[in-house]
């Protein structure tokens, strides 16, 4: 899942400086699993700037704001209503979301979030990054937890010197993911694979932006 | 005889480790470092250590070999992608540079400038493969390359860290990629440098035992939240109730370095401040110890 953040209210105001009529999105995919764009949030922010003068022409939080485009019908109806009504645009979806917006519409669209990590939602409460998209999947060499998005060196090779007790070096509140990939491993019979030397990642497959491109049927 | 010498000829070594200045005031480096020249082997010289903007670690080595002192340069993967740390260590070759130390570095958030790009591209154990790959004359992507390399490359181990078994194959893996001397984070306990001093040993490599002389309960207090299980009960206790804390975490190393220098292979002052004692007690190891054959 891609987390998002709320920006803070007092950043979306002087970002909204001008502009009197707007168009609130919100993303029910990611922002609205993590409580931090979805259409709650966005009724409040609504709510919020009605208070400060602005007149909120439009709420609406679609399951995934980044497949707008591809919703030929209801979803580009939306985008158009949006520009029609509005002279704003403040997405509360991920960057991917809030670009796709940006590129249907002839209106400035302004983001309301923070897109942070792809990550895991943990108890309810919070949401941990468990994947930087490296274009170079290990985690079937480390018993499926990744070293790369996981340890802040990205290293494959085992855990640094810094890993005193258990903890992270870099921030002693989260565990070395390596003793996390040590346990796993030992319990599922493969640890020895740790032994073999890791080969140079290829970090040619993370120079952005990427494309993945579906083959045509025959 | 070099380090490089000494170490392939089974001889006890001394270690010890100098920062380039904040800046460019090397001469003054050089200057604190005379007592023990000719005494210790070889000096590391620490790249950007704690990740604090220092004179680069390759200049500082230069400098040092220049004024007669043997340099190990430390070269770590924070900052420098592979690109770069070919380059670098064709450079370090090219200058005369023999010995090099290897490691991933400190991360970079938490030293004084946190807002800077970390790298990481290689970790210490790619990095001895690639100093090793330069040696058999061609670069990582294969390419030949014209002139001779020619290191004898170390890398480092913290016996405290975990887990053990990950940390014991991480060593092997660096010994097995090329590492010829192996120096260790600071060491209070004789029963773990022995231990520590077997194990690497037994994987091939010559150890180095870290020794890093405490000079207050503060620092030894620091150094126990930092590292909880490598500073002993007894050490602060010790300081505790010592007239003079630092003379006292003085002799307290000097006496572990005595026990290695009976069984081990070498030692490794890491923070020396007390360079005439430390210029004495290496005489006194070399001409007067019932060790003084080893040197």
């Amino acid at each position: 899942m891609v987390v998002v953040k709320l920006k803070p209210f007092e950043e979306i105001l002087k970002a909204l400086e001008g502009f009197k009529k707007v168009f609130i999105f919100g993303c029910e995919l990611g922002s609205g699993r993590c409580k931090n764009g979805g259409l709650r949030e966005a009724v409040e922010l609504g709510e919020k700037l009605k208070e400060k003068g602005f007149e909120i022409v439009g709420i609406k939080s679609p399951g995934g704001t980044c497949i707008l485009e591809r919703i030929s019908f209801p979803g580009r109806e939306l985008l158009k209503e949006a520009e029609k009504n509005s002279e704003v645009i403040i997405s509360l979806a991920c960057g991917a979301g809030t670009q796709l917006i940006a590129e249907n519409v002839d209106i400035p669209v302004l983001t309301g979030v923070t897109t942070l990590f792809i990550g895991a939602e943990r108890e309810g409460k919070y949401f941990n990054e468990y994947c930087i998209a490296c274009g170079d999947c290990i985690i079937s060499e480390t018993g499926g937890i990744c070293p790369i998005a996981r340890c802040p060196k990205s290293l494959t090779n085992g855990p640094c010197g810094g890993a005193i007790d258990g903890k992270c070096e870099v921030d002693p509140s989260i565990p070395c993911i390596w003793y996390l990939i040590a346990d796993r491993m030992e319990k599922i019979g493969t640890l020895r694979k740790l032994k073999i030397r890791a080969p140079f990642k290829d970090y040619s497959k993370s120079v952005y932006p990427r494309s993945l491109i579906l083959e045509e049927e025959a | 005889m070099t380090f490089s010498e000494k170490l392939k000829n089974g001889k006890f070594i001394i270690t010890a480790e100098v920062a380039p200045p904040r800046g460019t005031d090397w001469k003054s480096v050089i200057e604190s470092i005379k007592p023990l020249k000719e005494k210790v082997d070889a000096f590391n010289v620490t790249d950007n250590q704690r990740s604090m903007v220092r004179m680069s670690s390759l200049a500082m080595s230069k400098l040092l070999l220049d004024s007669g002192f043997d340099p190990i340069f430390q070269i770590t993967c924070r900052d420098r992608n592979r690109i770069a740390l070919q380059s670098e260590l064709l450079g370090a070759a090219a200058l005369g540079i023999r010995n090099i130390c290897l490691m991933t570095g400190d991360f970079t958030t938490l030293g004084d400038q946190p807002d800077a790009k970390p790298v990481f591209d290689i970790d210490s154990v790619q990095l001895i493969e690639l100093a090793k790959k330069l040696e058999s004359g061609k670069l990582l992507n294969g390419k030949e390359i014209k002139g001779s390399v020619e290191f004898t490359v170390g890398a480092v181990y913290n016996p405290f860290a975990g887990p053990k078994i990950l940390q014991e194959w991480k060593l092997r893996k660096k010994v097995e990629a090329g590492a010829e001397f192996i120096q260790t984070q600071p060491v209070y306990d004789i029963r773990v440098a022995e231990e520590v001093n077997d194990l690497i040993e037994a994987l091939g490599a010559v150890p180095i035992i870290g020794l890093l002389p405490v000079k207050s309960l503060k620092m030894a207090n620091f150094m126990k939240k930092l590292n909880p299980t490598s500073v002993p009960d007894k050490l602060i206790e010790g300081l505790e109730k010592a007239n003079d804390p630092a003379q006292y975490g003085w002799d307290y190393v000097i006496d572990i370095a005595h026990a290695i220098a009976e069984f081990g292979r070498g030692i490794h002052f890491m923070l020396v401040g007390k360079t005439s004692e430390l210029a004495a007690f290496i005489d006194y190891l070399r001409n007067d110890s019932p060790y003084n054959h080893k040197f």
